[in-house]
C-alpha cells in the first residue's frame, strides 16, 4: 500500500506526432483517469481489467475533445508499484498540453524529473542499477548498448551485486563470530582461507571494473583525436567513419581550421571524433588558432587517430607531429594510419620513420577500415566481449567508481591481515560491503539517490 | 489495603542487581535522596548466570562504566579468580576483558558499599505500582502498604516480573536462584501505558567441584600478567578454570529428549537470545558440529560449586544429569543445581529516549534487563546511565547523551531505544561502527571528562588521568622525533620477524609501525626507556600502530555527526509528508525520532525516506512553500 501523491506527465517526446502518451501514477490514479476518460462502450473505468488497452473519450467539462486509448497498471504490478493510468490520445501539440491540464485539474501533480523511476525505486521495484539502465534504454545509440541496458533493467548486474555482497557478508559474519566468540571455537575461518576468498572477490570486482573501459565505450564514447600535418586526409577520414560528408574536404592544405566535432560508430564502439587543424607553423591567424586547439584537443584525447601522407616520404612537419604526439605522452593511445593508399602504399622508409604497427588506408576509397577497428580495440584494451557477459558490463561511472573502492577496501583488508589483524581487516571489509551496497541503492546517501533521478527526464 | 506515606524520595531504584546498584550509587553519590527497593537483600548484586565479568564488547562496557565512575569493575577488581585478555591476537580494538569472579565475595563488596553510602537506604520491599499522574511520575507503593513519594524512579526489575522457571515439565512461578517473582508490578506499568514484552533466557547447571575429573580436562589458566578493569594495581589469578567438550552420546540423549524441552513444546512464549543458546538449540542449530566447547568455572573461593558455561537447558532434570554424564570428566559429577529457562517481562525499550527514560512519563526510567538485554555487565553500563540522568534531572540540569562514536555504552542505548530489539540484546565488539576509536585502553581518555563534571570522578582520580595523558603525549611525541642508531641487535631483531636490516638505523615511531614489532622490542634496544605504566603503554602502542586506521575512523565519526546533528524540529508532522512511505510514516510518527541520523537507523525507514525527509527540512527552514513546486 503506498500513499504517495499521484502525478503526472507526458511521456513522449516534446512535439507534434502521430500519438502522445501520459503517464499517471499514484493511489489516485485511475480516480484521476475516470475523471478526464470515458469508455465509450459506457462501462465504468474501473471496472476494467488491468494491462488491457481500452478504447476512451477525452473530455473537459463533459465535452469531449478526442478519442484515445488507456491502459491501467493496479498496484503493485506497474512499473512504480503504484497504481498506473497510461493514457494515449492524438499527438498534437496543443491537444496533448490540454489533455494534461485536464489530468492536473482532475487532482494530479506534475511528476518531477526522473519521478516514475525514483517511485519504482522507493517502492522496491527496482534497484538502482536497474534504474540507471532504463536511461541506457533510452540512450542506447547501439544494439550493443541496447542489449547490455536490457539485461541490466531485468536486473543482470543487480544479480551479480547482490551476489558479491552475499559473500562478503558471509565473510565478514565468520570474523565477527571469531571475535565476538572467542571461547565458542565455531566459525573460525583460519586467515589464509579468508584471504584466499578476499582474492577471489577482488578478482570478481576486478572483472567488473575492467568492463567499464568497454562499458563507456558503447554509451557514451571515446574521447577520440584525429591528428597530423596538412592535408593528410583526416577529414577524408572522419567523412569516411561517419558514412557522410561531415567535413570539408579539398586539395588546399589547412582547410580545417577549427576542431570539427562528430559522433561515430566503430561496430559497436563509439568515437567522440574532433577532427583537428594540421598541425604546422603558420602566419594566418586563424590557422595559428586552430592548431592550438588542436593541441588542446590532444592532449585530452583517451584515443588518438595520428594520420600521414603514406604517397609522399615523411618530412619535418610529420616529425612535428610525433614530436607533440610524445610530449603529450599519448604514444601509448595512438594508433598511426599511413593514408592515401589508393596513391602509393607506404614504402618501408616510413614504417621506420612510425612506431610499430602503423596501418594502411585509404579514406577516399574506405579501405582498411575493420583493421583500425582491432587496432583501437587493442588500444583502449577493449576486446570482443561475449555475449553473455554483457549482462555484468560496468557502464555508468558512479558504479566503476563505488565497485574500484569497494576493491580497495577488499585490498586494505588483504593487506591487514597479512600484518595487522582482524578488526582492522573487518572494518575494511565492512567498508567494502557499505560502498558495494551503494551500488544498487541499499545504503545509498539522499546525494546519490537524487543524482541519479535528475538525470532523467520528466515522464520515464 | 491501607497505604501510608512514608518519607518523600528524589529518586526510587527499583531491583538491586547490577543495573539497579550503579543507578542508585550514582544518585546517592550526586546528592540526591535515594532509596533502593530489592526483593531479598541477601542478594544483592546477585550473579544467578555465570560467575564473571567482562567478555567481548563486555569488558569495553566495564572499561567505560569505571572510567564514568561506576562501581563495577571496581567490585571485579577485588574479587577476582582469574583474569584472561580475550582476543588478545586479533588487534588492541577487540582485546576484552574477562573475569572470573568469587560471586558471594562480589554480593558483599556490593552489599557493603551501599550500606557504606551517604543519602542512600537499602530497602527490602516489593514495589508493587508506580503512581504517575498528567504524565509525571509521583512515587512508588511497596507490597507493605508504604506509598513513596519521588521525584524520578527507575525500573531495574531484571528477571523478576511475572518470572517462570522451566526445568523440563516443572514450571514454577520464581525468578532467578529461586528468588520469589514480582507479579504485580507489571499490571501497573501497563496501566500507565508501558508496553511490555515476554523475554527468556537461561542457565545451565552447576556441579560439586570434588565429583569433578579435572585431571582429563584441559586447563586454562589466566594471563601470566593479569589485567584489571582500569587499574594498574598488581593482581594475582586465584584459581583456573577447565576445558572439555560435548560429544556424539550427548548429542544424542538431547535429539532424543528434545520433545521433553519446554522450548520445543511451545510452553515458553518468551523470546531467547540467539547468541546465547541453550545446548539443545546448539545441537539443532548446528546438527553438523560434532562437538561443542565446555567450560569448567570456580564459583568463588569459599565454595566447591563450579559452573559449565556452554550447557544451559531447560530440559527436564533426568535428561540434564544423563547428558551432562556422558561428558569427559563429568562422567561422575554430582548436581547441585539444575539447569533452567527463565521468562519473565520486560519492556519494549524503543519507549525510551536517549536518557533512558519514557518518553511518555516524565521521571520514569528504565535499566538492565527491564530494557530488554542481557548480561551483567550492559545492565550495570545502563543502571549508570539512568541514574546520572535522573539524578540531573532532579537538579534541573542539562541530560548526560552518550553517542554511538564516543562509546559502546552509547551505541548501546542507541540500538535498544532506536532500533529496538526482538531478542534479549547483547553488545558486541561488531555492534561498533567506530570500534578502532572504542578500546578498552582508552577509555578513561573518552568518557572520565563526563564522569568528573557529574562529580562520580574524584578530582583526584582525574588528576592522576591527566598526569598518565600528558605521560603518554610525550612518549608518543619522543618516539615520533627520536631515532634508533643502527646497531647489530637491531639488525638481529629485524631479521627475525622478517624485516630488512637498516644500516642506518630506523624512526622509533617507524619502527613500532610494523606489524611484528612491538613497544617492548623498542624499549630492549634503547638504552634508557621510560618507567610507564602498562596502560599508558598499551595506549602508545596503539595510538602510534593504527595511527591511519584512527585517523580514518575519525573523519568517519565527523562525517556521521553531520548527519546526526541535523534535528528534526518536535512538531513536524510526519504523516503530512508527501513521499514517505506509509510504513515510514508510522514509525517516524510513533518514535519521534530527534534527528535524521536517527530516523536513518529506524528499522523501516528507508535511504529513499530520509531523503524525502531532508527535503522536507529544507522546506521547513524556508516556511510555507508553494505545493505545485
Amino acid at each position: 500500500m503506498q500513499t504517495m501523491r499521484t502525478v503526472a506527465a507526458i511521456s513522449t517526446p516534446y512535439g507534434k506526432g502521430g500519438v502522445a502518451l501520459i503517464r499517471i501514477t499514484g493511489e489516485e490514479a485511475i480516480a484521476v483517469a475516470q475523471r478526464v476518460a470515458q469508455r465509450t462502450a459506457g462501462i465504468s473505468l474501473a471496472d476494467t481489467p488491468s494491462a488491457k488497452a481500452v478504447r476512451v473519450t477525452f473530455t473537459e467539462k463533459g465535452e469531449a475533445f478526442d478519442d484515445g486509448l488507456i491502459t491501467l497498471f493496479r498496484a503493485p504490478h506497474s512499473f512504480t508499484g503504484e497504481d498506473t493510468a497510461e493514457l494515449c490520445c492524438h499527438g498534437g501539440l496543443f491537444l496533448t498540453q490540454k489533455l494534461l491540464g485536464a489530468v492536473y485539474a482532475a487532482g494530479a501533480f506534475p511528476a518531477g524529473a526522473g519521478e516514475f523511476t525514483r517511485r519504482a525505486f522507493q517502492n522496491g521495484k527496482i534497484s538502482l542499477s536497474q534504474a540507471e539502465a532504463v536511461g541506457g534504454l533510452i540512450d542506447a545509440k547501439s544494439d550493443r548498448f541496447l542489449r547490455v541496458s536490457l539485461l541490466q533493467c531485468r536486473g543482470a548486474l543487480s544479480e551479480k551485486l547482490r551476489s558479491l555482497t552475499e559473500r562478503l557478508k558471509l565473510l565478514i559474519v565468520s570474523v565477527y563470530a571469531y571475535i565476538d566468540y572467542p571461547d565458542e571455537d565455531m566459525t573460525d575461518v583460519p586467515v589464509p582461507e579468508l584471504q584466499e576468498h578476499l582474492r577471489g572477490l577482488i578478482g570478481e570486482l576486478q572483472t567488473l571494473c575492467d568492463s567499464h573501459a568497454y562499458g563507456r565505450a558503447i554509451s557514451e564514447g571515446i574521447r577520440t583525436v584525429l591528428i597530423g600535418k596538412p592535408n593528410t586526409g583526416k577529414s577524408a577520414l572522419l567523412n569516411a567513419l561517419a558514412g557522410e560528408d561531415r567535413a570539408i574536404v579539398t586539395e588546399i592544405p589547412g582547410t580545417t581550421r577549427d576542431v570539427v566535432r562528430e559522433q561515430v560508430k566503430l561496430r559497436d564502439l563509439l568515437l567522440n571524433l574532433s577532427d583537428t587543424a594540421g598541425l604546422r607553423e603558420s602566419d594566418d591567424p586563424v590557422e595559428k588558432l586552430g592548431v592550438g586547439r588542436s593541441l588542446a584537443a590532444l592532449r585530452e584525447a583517451e584515443l588518438v587517430l595520428a594520420v600521414f601522407d603514406g604517397s609522399t616520404p615523411p618530412d619535418e612537419q610529420d616529425e612535428e607531429v610525433l614530436r607533440q604526439i610524445r610530449s603529450c605522452g599519448k604514444e601509448a593511445n595512438t594508433v598511426f594510419l599511413l593514408n592515401k593508399a589508393d596513391i602509393k602504399d607506404a614504402d618501408t622508409a616510413y614504417r621506420a620513420f612510425l612506431p610499430e604497427g602503423a596501418l594502411s588506408v585509404s579514406a577516399l576509397q574506405k579501405s582498411g577500415l575493420d583493421r583500425l577497428e582491432q587496432a583501437v580495440r587493442k588500444k583502449i584494451g577493449v576486446g570482443d566481449v561475449e555475449a553473455d557477459s554483457l549482462g555484468e558490463i560496468v557502464v555508468g561511472a558512479r558504479q566503476y567508481a563505488a565497485l574500484s573502492k569497494a576493491k580497495a577496501h577488499l585490498s586494505d583488508a588483504l593487506a591487514a591481515l597479512d600484518g595487522f589483524s582482524q578488526d582492522v581487516a573487518g572494518l575494511d571489509m565492512e567498508q567494502a560491503l557499505a560502498t558495494l551496497e551503494e551500488v544498487d541503492g541499499r545504503t545509498a546517501s539522499e546525494e546519490i539517490v537524487n543524482e541519479i533521478f535528475s538525470h532523467f527526464c520528466v515522464g520515464k | 489495603m491501607t497505604t501510608y506515606q512514608a518519607e518523600s524520595l528524589d529518586i526510587a531504584v527499583i531491583g538491586a542487581g547490577h543495573a539497579g546498584i550503579e543507578a542508585a550509587l550514582a544518585c546517592a553519590r550526586m546528592g540526591l535522596r535515594t532509596a533502593l527497593f530489592t526483593l531479598t537483600l541477601d542478594l544483592v548484586g546477585n550473579m544467578p548466570c555465570n560467575p564473571s565479568v567482562g567478555g567481548t564488547g563486555k569488558g569495553h562496557l566495564v572499561f567505560e562504566l569505571d572510567a564514568l565512575g561506576g562501581e563495577m569493575g571496581k567490585a571485579a577488581n577485588a574479587v577476582m579468580l582469574q583474569s584472561r585478555m580475550l582476543n588478545a591476537s586479533k588487534g588492541p580494538a577487540v582485546h576484552s576483558l574477562r573475569m572470573q569472579t568469587d560471586r558471594v565475595a562480589y554480593r558483599a563488596y556490593m552489599k557493603r558499599v551501599l550500606e557504606q553510602t551517604e543519602h542512600l537506604s537499602l530497602i527490602q520491599a516489593e514495589v508493587v505500582a508506580i503512581r504517575v499522574e498528567n504524565g509525571v511520575l509521583t512515587g512508588v507503593e511497596t507490597a507493605f502498604g508504604a506509598f513513596y513519594p519521588a521525584t524520578c524512579a527507575i525500573l531495574c526489575t531484571g528477571t523478576s516480573l511475572k518470572s517462570r522457571i522451566f526445568v523440563g515439565e516443572s514450571i514454577s512461578e520464581a525468578g532467578a536462584d529461586n528468588t520469589v517473582p514480582a507479579n504485580r508490578l507489571s499490571e501497573s506499568l501497563r496501566e500507565a501505558g508501558i508496553r511490555l514484552v515476554r523475554f527468556k533466557t537461561g542457565t545451565p547447571p552447576r556441579v560439586h567441584a570434588d565429583s569433578v575429573d579435572f585431571s582429563v580436562m584441559e586447563l586454562q589458566e589466566g594471563d601470566a600478567d593479569p589485567v584489571l578493569f582500569g587499574s594498574d594495581a598488581p593482581a594475582v589469578n586465584r584459581l583456573p578454570c577447565y576445558v572439555t567438550y560435548t560429544n556424539e552420546e550427548t548429542h544424542r540423549i538431547i535429539r532424543e529428549n528434545l520433545h521433553r524441552s519446554p522450548l520445543y513444546s511451545g510452553e515458553i512464549v518468551g523470546t531467547g537470545p540467539r547468541y546465547c543458546p541453550s545446548i539443545e538449540t546448539k545441537i539443532m542449530r548446528f546438527p553438523d558440529k560434532e562437538r561443542h566447547q565446555i567450560f569448567v568455572e570456580p564459583m568463588g573461593l569459599d565454595t566447591k560449586e563450579v559452573y559449565l558455561q556452554g550447557l544451559s537447558s531447560s530440559l527436564p532434570e533426568d535428561v540434564q544429569k544423563q547428558l551432562v554424564h556422558t561428558i569427559r570428566g563429568l562422567e561422575h559429577c554430582v548436581f547441585m543445581r539444575t539447569a533452567y529457562a527463565i521468562e519473565y517481562d520486560c519492556c519494549d525499550p524503543t519507549q525510551l529516549d536517549a536518557t533512558l527514560q519514557f518518553r511518555t512519563i516524565r521521571g520514569l526510567f528504565g535499566a538492565g534487563q527491564f530494557n530488554g538485554t542481557s548480561g551483567y555487565e550492559e545492565a550495570a553500563a545502563q543502571g549508570l546511565i539512568a541514574g546520572i540522568n535522573a539524578a540531573l534531572l532532579c537538579k534541573g540540569e542539562p541530560p548526560l547523551l552518550l553517542s554511538r562514536g564516543e562509546s559502546y555504552i552509547g551505541t548501546m542505548i542507541d540500538d535498544i531505544t532506536v532500533k529496538g530489539t526482538d531478542e534479549p540484546y547483547r553488545v558486541m565488539t561488531s555492534r561498533s561502527e567506530y570500534r578502532l576509536l572504542l578500546r578498552q585502553d582508552n577509555a578513561k581518555e573518552r568518557l572520565i571528562g563526563y564522569g568528573r563534571h557529574v562529580g562520580l570522578v574524584s578530582e583526584e582520580a582525574y588528576a592522576d588521568f591527566l598526569a598518565e595523558d600528558t605521560q603518554k603525549k610525550q612518549e608518543i611525541e619522543r618516539l615520533l622525533r627520536e631515532h634508533l642508531s643502527p646497531s647489530e641487535a637491531l639488525d638481529r631483531l629485524l631479521t627475525e620477524r622478517g624485516y630488512a636490516p637498516a644500516p642506518s638505523g630506523i624512526g622509533k615511531a617507524e619502527f613500532l609501525r610494523r606489524p611484528f614489532l612491538s613497544l617492548e622490542d623498542l624499549y630492549a634496544l634503547e638504552d634508557a626507556p621510560p618507567a610507564l605504566s602498562p596502560s599508558v603503554r598499551r595506549r602508545v602502542e596503539t595510538e602510534l600502530k593504527y595511527e591511519g586506521y584512527i585517523k580514518r575512523q575519525l573523519e568517519e565519526v565527523h562525517r556521521f555527526a553531520r548527519m546526526e546533528e541535523k534535528r528534526i524540529p518536535p512538531d513536524l508532522d510526519f504523516a503530512s509528508l508527501g513521499g514517505l512511505r506509509l510504513e515510514a510514516r508510522q514509525k517516524l510518527s510513533e518514535r519521534r525520532p530527534e534527528t535524521v541520523g536517527k530516523a536513518s537507523r529506524i528499522p523501516g525507514v528507508s535511504p529513499a525516506d530520509i531523503s524525502v525527509l531532508l527535503v522536507a527540512l529544507a522546506q521547513y527552514g524556508k516556511g510555507e512553500q508553494d505545493e505545485n513546486r
